[in-house]
């Protein structure tokens, strides 16, 4: 389990891309995501793949990248299937299975290089009202916890004699049952007790709090953020006046 | 017998949780494992129960690999109490939570209703038979889990910490419980930072540093290595300290208490 969430959850690092304001980071994912949307054959969408890759290998997570494009390709096989029976077109199925692929990585590059806090200060960028990033947040920081006591919760039921994989499809999501409960328990016991944890250490207090961080742009940031523009701009200049509109 | 035989195990991360383990218990021993935080005592005993696997080497349960075995298999042999209760417990009654293992190892039902009269009877935990187990308090979780153990009768039973959380007095109904264990025979392996608990019952004492076993022996005799005991972080029983103490001490016998607590905490020297 861990092993798919690999793909999602932020570790430290130092790279170049670690490095750059998390804002220029969002607007790189966005780009990446609005550029799958625009893709109409299956080279641009591999172009559009390739560059992914490229930016995986300088923020060095391309391990994590590839763990999240083969977890995110179990599910691009039922789009496929779905899209294959229902229209019969095999390359329009295909481009929309590989397409999914892309929007994933695409979002996930900014998730595993971007960490809650800094996180935290691109939605604040935004305006969102406090108790919303706060929560928002919190979620993304819990995530790994939850998947550790899944874990254990698993191991502890295994020890009493629970076999996960054995029976039918509906004998085995009745064997979800000891692992669900608790974790679900826990989570409400575990949410309880931080909102006691923040309310003791003033959270609330006051209207408008102060912030520990306060991000500014650099020049980096800045040259990155426009050569993303321009990259987009050329890529969807060239989708749609240099290349004719096909699908293979 | 559980053997582990030069094991080594490393987490996902990289750490490297057990680093060449050989280590032999015997049928009908008592075995308390120490250490500090992170020195792999927890990942060493979820390999006899093949929850995890080794890297390298290999861990044998009565002669068998437990890379050859599946965990269900070997849970019927090997019960393991871990330190968080509330990762196990999920059903809408005591009883049931009880009944839960034994009905996954396919006990006929009047064999389940005895174990967990007796489970039950011999925690003290009767008047919550049909109470949530959710809305006990923490030290009546621990015991529940443990009797939850207990139920199904295994050869090897494994308490990962079972001192957390209990009063002076559930300790020592626990420490009565492991005695009476290990007098009928079963392998006890209590994986505890409270030394205090573990010395009364003169186990024998493995400790842990660093995924390696540093110290091995009667914890009569362990307990007076101070080196390996600080290398390792763990702190000696009150007792031996006194005792070492005493010993150090020139002249005269003590007259009360008083002084002799004076006289270690060194306000008289």
């Amino acid at each position: 389990m861990m092993w798919l969430t690999g793909g999602f959850i932020f570790r430290r690092g130092n790279s170049a891309y670690h490095r750059l304001d998390p804002r220029v980071k969002l607007l790189i994912s966005v780009l990446m995501f609005a550029t799958t949307l625009l893709v109409k054959s299956l080279y641009e969408l591999a172009g559009v793949l390739l560059f992914m890759v490229a930016v995986a290998a300088i923020a060095t997570v391309l391990r994590r990248v590839a763990r999240t494009m083969m977890f995110t390709a179990t599910f691009s096989v039922i789009i496929f299937v779905l899209n294959f029976v229902f229209t019969g077109n095999l390359d329009t199925s295909l481009l929309y299975a590989a397409r999914f692929v892309a929007i994933v990585v695409s979002t996930s590059l900014f998730f595993i290089t971007t960490s809650p806090d800094e996180l935290e200060q691109v939605m604040k960028t935004f305006r969102l009202p406090r108790d919303v990033v706060f929560a928002f947040v919190t979620a993304v920081r819990f995530i790994p916890v939850m998947f550790l006591d899944t874990i254990q919760i698993m191991d502890a039921q295994k020890s009493r004699g629970l076999e996960l994989e054995k029976g039918n499809v509906l004998r085995r999501v009745r064997n979800m049952v000891p692992i669900l409960i608790p974790l679900v328990v826990n989570s409400v016991v575990r949410s309880g007790e931080l909102a006691e944890a923040m309310e003791s250490r003033a959270y609330g207090a006051v209207p408008r709090p102060t912030s520990l961080m306060e991000y500014r742009t650099r020049l980096r940031d800045r040259v990155t953020a426009i050569a993303a523009v321009v990259v987009f701009v050329l890529t969807a200049y060239s989708f749609y006046f240099v290349f004719p509109a096909r699908i293979l | 017998m559980i053997e582990f035989r030069e094991v080594t195990y490393v987490h996902q991360n990289g750490v490297k949780a057990l680093d060449g383990v050989s280590l032999k218990i015997e049928p009908g021993e008592t075995v308390a494992i120490v250490g500090e935080n992170g020195a792999g005592k927890t990942t060493l005993v979820k390999h006899v129960t093949g929850l995890l696997k080794p890297a390298t080497g290999e861990v044998l349960v009565d002669g068998k690999s437990t890379r050859e075995t599946s965990t269900a298999q070997l849970s019927r042999k090997v019960g393991v109490a871990f330190q968080n209760p509330d990762h196990q417990l999920f059903s809408e009654s005591v009883e049931e939570e009880m009944s839960f293992a034994l009905r996954n190892f396919g006990f006929a039902p009047g064999l389940v209703e005895q174990r967990v009269k007796w489970g039950l009877e011999l925690f003290g935990l009767e008047e919550y038979r049909k109470s949530s187990p959710l809305v006990l308090s923490g030290g009546e979780k621990k015991r529940l889990t443990l009797a939850c153990i207990l139920a199904w009768d295994p050869d090897v039973v494994i308490l990962d910490e079972p001192t957390v959380g209990q009063d002076s007095i559930q300790k020592e109904k626990l420490a009565g419980t492991i005695r009476m264990l290990a007098a009928s025979g079963k392998t006890v392996v209590v994986v505890s930072h409270d030394i205090e608990f573990l010395w009364p019952m003169q186990p024998r004492l493995v400790v842990m540093k660093a995924g390696k076993i540093v110290g091995d022996g009667p914890a009569a005799l362990v307990m007076q290595e101070k080196g390996v005991l600080d290398s390792a972080r763990v702190a000696q029983p009150q007792l031996v300290e006194f005792y070492r103490a005493l010993s150090e001490r020139p002249g005269e016998p003590f007259v009360d208490p008083l002084e002799a607590r004076r006289w270690v905490e060194g306000t008289d020297r």
